[in-house]
């Protein structure tokens, strides 16, 4: 019988399901192996009967831990997706302002109505199998995560810095570009998407386990960043990890 | 030597390009760098470069390439070894040619690659002498600034033209007048212009190494212990592995599985990794056995300029100066390391020798087959929550043609491949088994698997136990856990040829009464008059049930009686049990070398090439994973 599957949405943009549902020709054949009872972003049924959860955007208020709660109890396997999902994402980023200033900025006069906390991944809040990481997720990676769950396999994810896929594919390091990036210490997994199109890494795909900050911080520092620019380059995705510690 | 004008050069690449008989490989532009690539028309080609960002070993042993395909429905496998188009790589510095050199050596030693040695085979190198040197560079400093074999035709610019030196007869095939025109023998002067050139070309470089390379060897031994120095030149390392990964004399690789989404069909691939990366030898039960940093940034200088060199005679740095470059923290450059290391060393006093060469017989005995045999699991007993025995054959009705000790690397077809010993004697013929821990994804899957399930294997490999050298002697096993799986195809084999060894003594333990593997077995030797065992558990917690000892492995060995003269102990058990079981057995005068012992490691690929399972300068998945505990104690690492 075909695993049954449903997408659920928090904190976040919905980007890493559109990337699902942008599969195209790989859809069809998705399709043959898992059943899809739930995806908002696609279709109006929905069943709370299902074997694996994939769950995007991460966690910004107090009501929504019922509703991740639900979902754990319901799924066999939960699959946090994206950045949001897997490291907080860049909704973290108002974790270090003032709480009320940010209410104020979004909601404006209609503030006091509208409850939020920390933005936090989905593991600080339920219990997570699998991460697809990412800002937005590698379509390929998805597949590879779906593949492995029907297999009875951990997927391969890698635990070791962007780097390691740049310096395979063979690029100029955005140091020598006279550009500054995370990716010595931010989890492959990408093929180093951004800097294969000349940009840098920013981070999405969160820290790798133990990453050496302070060795990376130096890097920037000398390179030429400011220790404000270098914080704010941390920030970006990493907030949530590097408070968390 | 030959002469050709530039304008003559360029026609000629130009032919080669349009000949569509080979593809044919440049030095380009990428940014304000360089990259080998190829080539479209030789306008593109720039000899003039300092460094590529790659060397060109990417296209022999390339950054992901699949071993085969396979179709486990089908039962089919298709190998891609064969090299497809030959290639020409047009522009490659002397230093990348000696490296290629050093891989050849490497990936045709003892089992030949044939993914790397076909493509090589069937390419062509056109080097060219360096004419603009990468600030980094070193290679004047390791002797391979120059070089003179390993290229099919060698490159020297003089100006409006090249002088061509002629290094295989396919190089001077290649200037026939098909492709090349207007070749001319070079004159006196032009001879001693290549020569003055490569002269001029040995003193070039800011980096320099203050003292000869053929001490590196030696002087790397004299620090293995210095865990200040280690630690100091570690401490930046972001782990990020670019250091090795654009090394040209780098060639340890990762393989995995790629299903597609029928989940029947797909391929093996193999990738490169790095010995700098955390997880390098990390198994998957979580052991990591080089678990800090500065023991991985130790590593990668040793297997540089100690393992290889004690393997091959060489040290296998060329002095390209990549690594330096690419580390941003700036701690990779083996000059600055080098160097100061020397002055430390010679500063404490220290008079380095250079090492003699080791004797070096490469001998290719045969070629790696990648493409497992398939098998049908025509038994399958759960053993404990964790533990399952299955009895395995070949789908051909072969055997397996082990010998007690050694293991085999099984497939489940769409995950992956992982090292299990081979837990049957070899005097059981037409199947044999495997005893499976669940905990990864390979074996997790093979415990889920049931009867007529089909699984690939590979082997065996590795030395196994010596049997005929065992014969006569008394034994005492020493088993911890699921090390009794690899030793029982050992006992199991003495017992059926029992009139051949003398006294057998059996220690086992393990952590509950619960994990207590081949119970039936175990229980069977009770009944023998001609093997004493006996069992131990950590701890029996209520509601189970135990009268044996209670109590680590350790404690049974004081009561057990053996004469060390003509007793061989025989060790397998988890990593940390070792140093404890040696300790108490040569308090009981048993010599180092009567003991035996089977090491665990994270080996990959099997034939001593991967080198995930590497103990300093040794492949457990080859040298071992039996090793005599003399001949590994003083090997760091091993214990």
């Amino acid at each position: 019988m075909k695993p049954k599957v449903a997408f659920f949405d928090f904190a976040g943009c919905e980007g890493d399901q559109l990337q699902v549902a942008n599969l195209e020709e790989e859809l069809l054949d998705l399709l043959g192996q898992i059943e899809v009872v739930s995806f908002r972003e696609v279709m109006k049924e929905h069943s709370s009967e299902y074997d694996i959860a994939f769950v995007e955007g991460s966690c910004t208020r107090l009501a929504d831990e019922d509703r991740l709660k639900e979902i754990r109890k319901n799924a066999k396997v939960v699959v946090a997706l994206g950045s949001c999902a897997t490291i907080g994402g860049i909704n973290s980023l108002k974790n270090s302002k003032d709480p009320d200033e940010v209410r104020f900025t979004v909601y404006g006069d209609k503030a006091k109505w509208f409850d939020t906390y920390a933005a936090r991944p989905i593991d600080a809040v339920i219990p997570v199998d699998v991460y697809v990481h990412g800002c937005p997720i590698n379509r390929e990676e998805f597949l590879h995560v779906v593949k492995s769950l029907l297999l009875g396999k951990k997927p391969d994810i890698p635990n070791y810095p962007v780097c390691v896929e740049c310096k395979k594919n063979e690029n100029v390091c955005a140091f020598e570009r006279g550009e500054f990036c995370v990716g010595p210490v931010t989890r492959a997994g990408c093929d180093s998407c951004c800097v294969n199109e000349g940009t840098i890494c920013w981070g999405c795909r969160g820290l790798v386990d133990n990453p050496n900050e302070n060795s990376q911080k130096e890097v920037l520092l000398k390179y030429g960043l400011t220790v404000d620019e270098t914080i704010n380059k941390f920030r970006l995705y990493f907030g949530w990890q590097e408070r968390r510690k | 030597m030959k002469i050709i004008s530039k304008q003559d050069f360029s026609d000629f690449i130009n032919s080669l390009i349009e000949a569509g008989s080979w593809n044919v490989i440049g030095v380009k532009s990428k940014g304000d760098k360089y990259a080998f690539g190829s080539l479209e028309s030789a306008d593109e080609l720039r000899l003039d470069y300092d460094v590529t960002l790659l060397p060109p070993k990417k296209y022999f042993f390339p950054q992901r390439e699949t071993l085969f395909s396979f179709d486990v429905a089908k039962g089919s496998f298709t190998e891609t070894t064969t090299a497809g188009k030959p290639m020409i790589i047009v522009g490659v510095h002397p230093y990348d040619i000696v490296a290629l050199l050093h891989m050849d050596e490497v990936f045709r030693e003892t089992k030949a690659d044939p993914y790397y040695g076909e493509k090589r085979k069937s390419s062509l190198i056109i080097g060219v002498n360096i004419q603009k040197v990468s600030k980094w560079n070193f290679s004047p400093s390791m002797g391979c600034a120059t070089v003179d074999h390993g290229y099919d035709l060698m490159l020297t610019d003089l100006g409006d033209r090249y002088a061509i030196e002629i290094g295989s007869d396919k190089g001077e095939l290649l200037l026939n007048a098909r492709y090349a025109k207007n070749v001319r023998d070079a004159y006196a002067n032009e001879i001693q212009m290549v020569g003055l050139r490569k002269h001029e070309i040995m003193t070039i470089g800011q980096q320099k190494l203050d003292f000869s390379p053929r001490l590196i060897p030696e002087l790397l031994k004299n620090n293995y212990a210095n865990s200040p120095f280690w630690e100091k030149h570690s401490e930046k390392c972001l782990a990020c592995g670019s250091c090795v990964l654009v090394c040209p004399t780098c060639y340890c690789f990762d393989v995995r599985d790629n299903p597609d989404l029928t989940l029947e069909r797909g391929e093996r691939i193999r990738t490169w990794d790095g010995c700098l990366l955390e997880d390098f030898a990390k198994v998957a039960s979580g052991e990591d056995f080089r678990p800090t940093k500065p023991a991985r940034y130790r590593h990668r200088y040793f297997k540089k300029g100690k393992y290889l060199f004690d393997r091959f005679g060489f040290v296998s740095c060329v002095g390209c100066g990549r690594c330096s470059s690419n580390c941003l923290p700036d701690i990779a450059n083996p000059v600055k390391l080098f160097n100061e290391m020397y002055q430390e060393t010679t500063n404490a006093g220290v008079e380095l020798t250079r090492p003699r060469p080791p004797e070096v017989r490469i001998k290719t005995e045969e070629e790696i087959v990648f493409v497992p045999k398939l098998a049908t699991i025509m038994r399958k007993m759960p053993m404990t929550t964790t533990e399952t025995l299955l009895e395995v054959q070949f789908n051909d009705s072969s055997d397996l043609g082990h010998r007690p000790g050694q293991f085999v690397e099984v497939s489940v077809f769409g995950v992956g491949e992982a090292p299990i010993s081979v837990t049957s004697s070899p005097t059981k013929s037409g199947s044999f088994e495997l005893c499976v821990r669940k905990i990864g994804s390979v074996t997790s899957k093979l415990s889920d698997l049931n009867k007529g399930d089909i699984i690939g294997i590979r082997g065996p490999f590795g030395n196994g136990f010596d049997v005929d050298f065992l014969r006569g002697k008394d034994l005492l096993f020493v088993a911890g856990g699921l090390g009794l799986a690899p030793l029982r195809s050992l006992l199991n084999y003495v017992l059926d040829k029992r009139s051949e060894f003398g006294r057998v003594s059996v220690l086992y333990g393990c952590k509950e009464p619960c994990e207590l593997l081949f119970a039936d077995e175990v229980s069977s030797w009770a009944e023998r008059k001609d093997i004493e065992h006996r069992l131990t558990v950590d701890k029996c917690p209520e509601g189970e049930c135990w009268e044996g000892n209670i109590g680590v492995i350790t404690t049974l060995i004081p009561g057990v009686d053996f004469d060390p003269e003509t007793t061989y102990a025989i060790i397998c058990g988890p990593p940390i049990m070792y140093k404890f079981v040696i300790k108490e057995l040569r308090n009981r005068n048993l010599p180092d070398d009567h003991i035996l012992m089977s090491l665990e490691r994270r080996m990959k690929c099997g034939v001593g090439k991967c080198g995930h399972c590497q103990i300093n300068q040794i492949y457990v998945c080859r040298d071992g994973p039996v090793f005599n505990y003399s001949n590994i104690k003083g090997v760091p690492e091993a214990l």
